[in-house]
């Protein structure tokens, strides 16, 4: 697995001349970017130019975290990795697939690879943590007992077994992002995206969150979040891509977060 | 990893598939019920209206089959009347009484002679003094003939033309018009209820679909969250649609309660009414699977009504 270390270039052809130059099942392939953007531009119909020619790859496996001021263009570089929304120019590959070719019927099978995790969590207020948690299984159609299964799993993995049958609004802040995070997790996807999943907790609890991102990741999910906390990210030691005004302006490697 | 797991998922096997199916709509179906449960007055007043709308022209087709049974039961009992010539013999007409006992569809034959006939107007009110004025016997044979107990309309009509062919009769009176008219008015009344139901239930489909509607925008948040997790555009709307066949069937069962409540009240003077005749006449109320027909109908109309409403906002609640 590339763990910490950029990723090494690839000896095929450039990503750009051919999308499908990476096995595209072979997650642990060394060379493998789970992610790729080439080129990419977004400008929204108001004139804001969110993105402007970004480029970067993600190994399967990294963590990597996004950050620059507000409006810097965080949220719309994930927002282009979930289909949300799609790039003015340029190409965005993910786990082998160029998006420009997923029409909006396979749209929601392309979402389904991906763990998403947001700063105002979306749970469904009027159901129970464990129903939230367990709806991306109910929409691939597992059965009970099995969803039960990796429910209960993922709720353990954030430390909120013994909350399964509580509605969301009694719980904290903080155990709400928790629920949100075991529900982007529950279905094991290869990578889980995150925007600003820390924006509205106090320092001590945004740590945990992020400690949380750095276990899957252990486990080798491919993580990439979203933060402005760059605090909390000189904490996390990981690789880290800032950007101003919609375009990238630096890369760091894990090695020299400091 | 998961996304292997998926690529397998295409060949997955039928009994899997049949399980994905049935853990789906078990979640559409809870979810369905949940929302409904959810604003109980809305889902009460809707269900209401549309059972309202549904049940008048259920009451339309009740009140048609039984006046169809009516005119039929009418036509049928009425006797026909055959006037002989003039110069008919009294021996001639009693051949052709006998004859006319043969058929099928007679079941009795009465001979009535000039005499019977002219003492039967004398009897009536004013016809006396005027019958007197009169030399001699106007009045012809008449054979009243009784057509078969189960005789329809159009049998008893053929027996009237049959009898007008026959020798020595003048002249058959066998209220065919009267008939006729009343058909023509059983016919027309089919049709206004036909129009009348299909306004009625493209009323129904429009508060189904506008319940839909609003139940669509009341959740557009959670449709958000639904397709940020990779719910399906299926998916997303199959409760929707959950909804409006619940909306349907329920309307349907309300129309059918309201027509029974309908039978129910008018039970007293229907059963004076059929006494009145001598229990000739047969009144029903509507036929079981009748009752069970309109809640079906009405649950697919609901559905659809959902369906034409979510295709359109559902998209927008992307």
């Amino acid at each position: 697995m590339a763990g910490n270390a950029r990723p090494a270039p690839c000896a095929d052809a450039s990503p750009r001349a051919s999308p499908h130059c990476y096995p595209r099942r072979n997650v642990h392939h060394p060379c493998l970017a789970v992610i790729h953007f080439d080129q990419v531009s977004k400008h929204y119909a108001t004139g804001q130019e969110a993105l402007s020619q970004v480029s970067f790859e993600v190994a399967s496996g990294e963590m990597v975290f996004v950050t620059g001021h507000s409006g810097a263009g965080k949220s719309t570089l994930l927002k282009l990795l979930a289909l949300i929304e799609r790039p003015s120019e340029g190409q965005v590959t993910l786990d082998g697939q160029n998006l420009a070719g997923v029409r909006h019927g396979r749209v929601p099978a392309l979402r389904r690879k991906l763990g998403m995790v947001f700063q105002d969590h979306r749970l469904l207020m009027d159901r129970s943590v464990f129903a939230n948690v367990e709806l991306p299984l109910i929409i691939v159609g597992m059965t009970l007992a099995e969803r039960a299964r990796r429910v209960r799993a993922a709720l353990q993995k954030v430390g909120l077994l013994e909350h399964e049958d509580k509605p969301p609004q009694t719980l904290s802040t903080g155990e709400q992002q928790r629920v949100g995070i075991a529900r982007a997790i529950v279905a094991r996807p290869a990578v889980l995206i995150a925007d600003e999943p820390t924006g509205n907790l106090d320092p001590q609890l945004a740590a945990e969150i992020m400690a949380l991102f750095a276990d899957f990741q252990q486990v080798g999910t491919t993580v990439l979040v979203a933060s402005h906390d760059l605090r909390l990210i000189k904490q996390m030691k990981k690789r880290v891509v800032i950007l101003d005004h919609g375009r990238m302006v630096d890369d760091v490697p894990a090695m020299e977060v400091a | 990893m998961a996304a292997s797991q998926r690529k397998g998922g295409s060949a997955r096997s039928r009994p899997r598939r049949v399980a994905t199916w049935r853990e789906q709509h078990a979640w559409s179906l809870r979810t369905s019920m949940q929302r409904l449960s959810a604003h109980r007055l809305g889902t009460l007043l809707t269900v209401l209206v549309m059972g309202f709308a549904l049940a008048l022209p259920l009451a339309f087709w009740l009140v048609l089959g039984n006046l169809e049974q009516l005119a039929s039961s009418l036509g049928r009992t009425q006797a026909v009347n055959v006037f002989m010539q003039l110069d008919a013999s009294s021996s001639s007409v009693q051949t052709l009484a006998d004859k006319l006992r043969q058929r099928d569809d007679v079941s009795t034959v009465t001979i009535k002679t000039p005499d019977q006939g002219l003492h039967e107007l004398a009897s009536m009110q004013g016809f006396a003094n005027a019958l007197g004025a009169l030399d001699y016997n106007p009045l012809p044979y008449a054979l009243v003939v009784q057509p078969r107990q189960h005789a329809t309309a159009t049998g008893v009509h053929a027996l009237a033309v049959a009898l007008r062919a026959m020798p020595g009769v003048e002249q058959v009176q066998d209220n065919g018009a009267w008939r006729q008219r009343l058909d023509a008015l059983v016919d027309a009344g089919r049709r206004v209820v036909i129009v009348l139901a299909l306004l009625l239930a493209l009323a129904a489909l429009l508060v189904v679909g506008n319940s839909v509607r609003l139940d669509i925008r009341g959740r557009a948040e959670e449709i958000g969250v639904l397709k940020l997790v990779g719910a399906s555009h299926a998916f997303v709307r199959r409760p929707f649609l959950y909804a409006g066949l619940w909306y349907g069937l329920a309307s349907g069962v309300v129309a059918s309660v309201l027509v029974l409540v309908m039978e129910a009240a008018l039970a007293g003077p229907v059963g004076e009414l059929v006494a009145s005749y001598g229990g000739r006449l047969q009144i029903g109320g509507l036929a079981w699977w009748q009752l069970l027909l309109a809640p079906l109908l009405a649950a697919a109309l609901g559905w659809l009504g959902a369906r034409l409403v979510s295709a359109r906002w559902l998209r927008r609640a992307a």
